[in-house]
C-alpha cells in the first residue's frame, strides 16, 4: 500500500488535526503540490537548484580510519557539504518554489536550532520572498550565530516567549501567525511533521539523499543509520530503500541524560502516541496529555514529537528506533573530528554514536551513515559541556 | 434530546440570542473559577463555554494563552475539571460546552465521553479535530447523548460549510475574524454575509465568536446570529484584578449583565 493514504494517514498516524481556519490553506497546499509534485518542469527547476545552488549530488564518502576502527565498511553520506551546512534546505529549496508557484509571497517558518530558519531565509533571498522566522526566546539566546545569519539574510526573526520557550511553542506561533495571514502566507514546515501534505512533502524533497546513496553506492548497503528529532533527514535517506527488505535501518533518538531520567527528546522509546501540531504521531507528554518538554544537547532534536510516518515505521517494525545519550553524542562527535577531519553536527553525531552500540553487529558489514549537517554551529555548546565535565 | 436543542429552542420562543461566555476552569484558581461560572450563570448566561487547560493552545491569543497557564500551574486534572462541571450543574443546570484540544482527549480513549456524560457536559468543542477526523470520538460522544460542536470560519467557501455543516449539532461556531482568539475593535463587515449563507445551508443555531468584546459588537451580532460568545474580555477581567476577587466579580457581573441586556 501506498503511503500516505488520501487523507495523509500513515496507518493510524499523521491526518490533519487543524483549526477549520486553515483548512482551506491546507486543501490548496495539497491540491497545488499534487499537481506539481510530478511535472517535470517542478522536477527540473528544483533540480537545477540542488546542483548548481546547494552544490548536489553530495559525496557518500568511506571513512577509512572509522571503517577500520569497527571492521566494517562505513560510509558516510555528507549532507554536512551542502550549502547551509546540512541537509535542510533540500526542503526549503523544494517548499520556496511551491509558494512562488502558489503566488505567496510571504513566507514564514518555526526553527529550533536555527538550521531550518538559516535555509529558509536563504531561499527566500534565493528568490526574493518576505521572510519571518518564529524561534523560542531560549533557542535565541543560545543559538545567537544563527539569528544573526537569518538577519543577514533578511529575515525577521520573532522570540517566541510563550510556553517554554523553545521549537514546539515556535510552531504553535507559526501556527498562529498561520491562521492570521493564510491568505497571503506560505509556511514552511522543516520536518516530516504537521498536518498532511507536509509529511509527505517534506520526505519527497529530502528523499534525494536516499536516491543519491542508491545510484552512489556500489551494493545494497546492510545498514542505514541516521539520528532523528522530527526525522527528515532520516526519512530522506531510509525512504528510497523501504522496498529493500534486507536493508536494515536504525534511527537514533535523542536520549539527553538518558531515557529513565525523563530528560530526553525521544518521543518513539520514551514516549506515546498522541495529536500535536496538526498530526498524530508519538509524542512525549504527561498523564492528562500535555506536552512535556524536550531535553537534548543537539538542539534541532529537541523536539518532543516525531514525523507520523516514523510512528508507523516504528509500529511496523521496518525501522528500528534507539537513543543515544548527550554524553555518548559528543564522544562520538570527538571521535569523528580526529578520525576523520570531519566536525558533525551534534544532531548527526547521534547517528555516529550509534556504532558503538552495535558494533558487534556491523563487523563485516557496509553501513551508510547520514551525516545530516556540520558542527560549525555547536563549537559554544560542545566546549561548555567539556568545560563542565572536568 | 440534548440540552442545547432545548436552550436555542426556548430563546427562539422568546425572540432571544444565547450568551455563551468562556472561562478557563482553574484561573486564577479552582475555586475562583468556580465563583466567576457562578456569577455568569447568576447575570444572564444561557450556555457557558468552559476551557481545559492544554500546553500548547495553537489556536488561542494571548490572553487565553495566559488564562491556560495559570490553570495549568494549579494543575488542574481532567478529574477536576468534571467534578467542576458536576458542581456547576448542580448549582444551576445550562448546557456546557467543553472547549478544549485534542491531545488531552484522545489519551483519555473512550473514558473521556464517560466521564464527561457523568459530569453532565452537553457539548465538546475540540478545537484542532475537524469533521475529517472526528469519528474516533463521534463514535463514543453519540453514545452518551454528547454533541460535538464544529467551525466555521471567514476562509470557509459555500462546499466546506456544507461539509461541515453536515456533522454540525446542536449549533455551529462561526468564528468571526480569520485568527486566532483575542479582542477586536469591531465585528468584520463579512461576518452577517457568511453567517447568511450558513442559514441558507441549515437551519441549525449558529453562535458568533472570536473578537467580541462589548455590548455594540453583541447587539450587531444579535441582527443575524442565534448565540454570542465571548472569552477574552472575560478573561482580561481576571487578568485585571488578579488580586482582588470581589472587585474581579463585580466586574464581571456587570459585565454580563450589559451583554445579556442586548440579546
Amino acid at each position: 500500500m501506498t503511503m500516505p493514504d488520501k487523507m495523509g494517514h500513515f496507518g493510524i498516524y499523521g491526518g490533519r488535526y487543524i483549526s477549520e481556519t486553515l483548512m482551506p490553506a491546507i486543501t490548496e497546499l495539497e491540491e497545488s503540490y499534487k499537481k506539481i509534485r510530478k511535472d517535470k518542469d517542478f522536477l527540473k527547476e528544483f533540480n537545477f537548484y540542488l546542483k548548481n545552488y546547494v552544490g548536489r549530488p553530495s559525496p557518500l564518502y568511506r571513512a577509512e580510519r572509522l571503517s577500520r576502527v569497527y571492521k566494517s565498511d562505513i560510509y558516510l553520506k555528507r549532507e554536512d557539504l551542502n550549502h547551509t551546512g546540512a541537509h535542510k534546505i533540500n526542503n526549503t529549496i523544494g517548499q520556496a518554489l511551491l509558494a512562488i508557484h502558489m503566488k505567496k509571497r510571504r513566507i514564514i517558518a518555526e526553527t529550533g536550532a536555527g538550521m531550518h530558519g538559516v535555509a529558509t531565509a536563504t531561499v527566500c533571498a534565493l528568490f526574493g520572498l518576505e521572510c519571518e522566522v518564529f524561534m523560542g526566546k531560549k533557542d535565541v539566546e543560545r543559538q545567537k550565530q544563527n539569528v544573526f545569519r537569518m538577519e543577514l539574510l533578511g529575515a525577521k526573526v520573532n522570540p517566541v516567549d510563550s510556553g517554554a520557550q523553545t521549537l514546539k511553542d515556535a510552531m504553535n506561533e507559526a501556527l498562529r501567525d498561520w491562521i492570521t495571514n493564510v491568505k497571503t502566507t506560505y509556511y514552511m514546515i522543516g520536518t516530516v511533521a504537521g498536518p498532511h501534505p507536509y509529511p509527505q512533502m517534506v520526505r519527497d524533497f529530502q528523499s534525494v539523499i536516499g536516491r543519491e546513496v542508491l545510484s552512489q553506492a556500489k551494493k545494497l548497503p546492510d545498514i542505514l543509520i541516521a539520528c532523528i528529532g522530527g526525522g527528515s533527514n532520516a526519512m530522506g535517506l531510509f525512504y528510497p530503500f523501504l522496498k529493500y527488505k534486507n536493508v536494515k535501518m536504525y534511527g537514533i533518538e535523542a536520549g539527553g541524560r538518558g531515557i529513565k531520567t525523563g530528560f530526553h527528546a525521544a518521543s518513539i522509546s520514551g514516549g506515546k502516541p498522541g495529536v500535536l501540531h496538526g498530526n498524530k504521531t508519538y509524542l512525549l507528554q504527561d498523564e492528562f496529555g500535555r506536552i512535556k518538554e524536550a531535553h537534548s544537547i543537539a538542539a534541532g532534536l529537541d523536539y518532543p514529537g516525531v514525523g507520523p510516518e516514523h510512528s508507523y515505521l516504528a509500529d511496523e517494525k521496518r525501522i528500528n528506533f534507539d537513543s543515544v545519550t548527550d554524553e555518548e553524542a559528543v564522544e562520538a562527535f570527538q571521535n569523528l573530528c580526529v578520525l576523520e577531519g570531519i566536525i558533525p553536527a551534534l544532531e548527526s553525531s547521534h547517528a555516529i554514536a550509534y556504532l558503538e552500540k552495535i558494533k558487534k553487529e556491523i563487523r563485516g558489514k557496509s553501513v551508510v551513515i547520514n551525516l545530516s549537517g556540520r558542527g560549525d554551529k555547536d563549537m559554544h555548546t560542545v566546549s561548555d559541556y567539556l568545560q563542565e565535565k572536568k | 434530546m440534548n440540552r442545547i436543542d432545548g436552550t436555542f429552542k426556548s430563546l427562539r420562543h422568546r425572540n432571544r440570542t444565547a450568551f455563551i461566555p468562556f472561562i478557563s476552569i482553574g484561573d486564577p484558581d479552582l475555586e475562583t473559577s468556580f465563583e466567576i461560572a457562578k456569577t455568569l450563570i447568576d447575570n444572564g448566561a444561557d450556555l457557558i463555554e468552559l476551557g481545559y487547560p492544554f500546553s500548547d493552545p495553537m489556536a488561542d491569543g494571548k490572553v487565553i494563552q495566559r488564562s491556560y497557564e495559570r490553570a495549568i500551574k494549579n494543575r488542574i486534572s481532567i478529574n477536576d475539571a468534571f467534578d467542576f462541571i458536576k458542581r456547576l450543574k448542580e448549582y444551576r443546570d445550562i448546557p456546557v460546552i467543553f472547549f478544549t484540544y485534542y491531545n488531552p482527549v484522545f489519551v483519555m480513549g473512550h473514558g473521556f465521553s464517560l466521564g464527561a456524560a457523568k459530569a453532565g457536559i452537553d457539548g465538546v468543542l475540540v478545537v484542532d479535530l475537524p469533521p475529517e477526523e472526528s469519528g474516533e470520538l463521534t463514535k463514543h460522544t453519540l453514545k452518551q447523548n454528547i454533541y460535538q460542536i464544529f467551525l466555521l470560519a471567514p476562509t470557509s467557501g459555500r462546499k466546506r460549510m456544507e461539509y461541515v455543516l453536515s456533522f454540525a449539532r446542536g449549533f455551529v461556531y462561526y468564528v468571526s475574524v480569520t485568527g486566532v482568539t483575542g479582542i477586536r475593535k469591531a465585528v468584520s463587515e463579512t461576518v452577517s454575509e457568511k453567517v447568511g449563507a450558513i442559514k441558507k445551508i441549515s437551519g441549525i443555531p449558529v453562535g458568533v465568536g472570536f473578537g467580541i468584546s462589548g455590548k455594540e459588537q453583541a447587539s450587531e451580532v444579535k441582527k443575524y446570529a442565534d448565540a454570542v460568545i465571548i472569552g477574552s474580555k472575560i478573561i482580561q477581567f481576571i487578568e485585571n484584578n488578579i488580586r482582588d476577587k470581589s472587585l474581579m466579580l463585580r466586574d464581571i457581573s456587570g459585565f454580563a449583565r450589559s451583554i445579556s441586556s442586548v440579546l
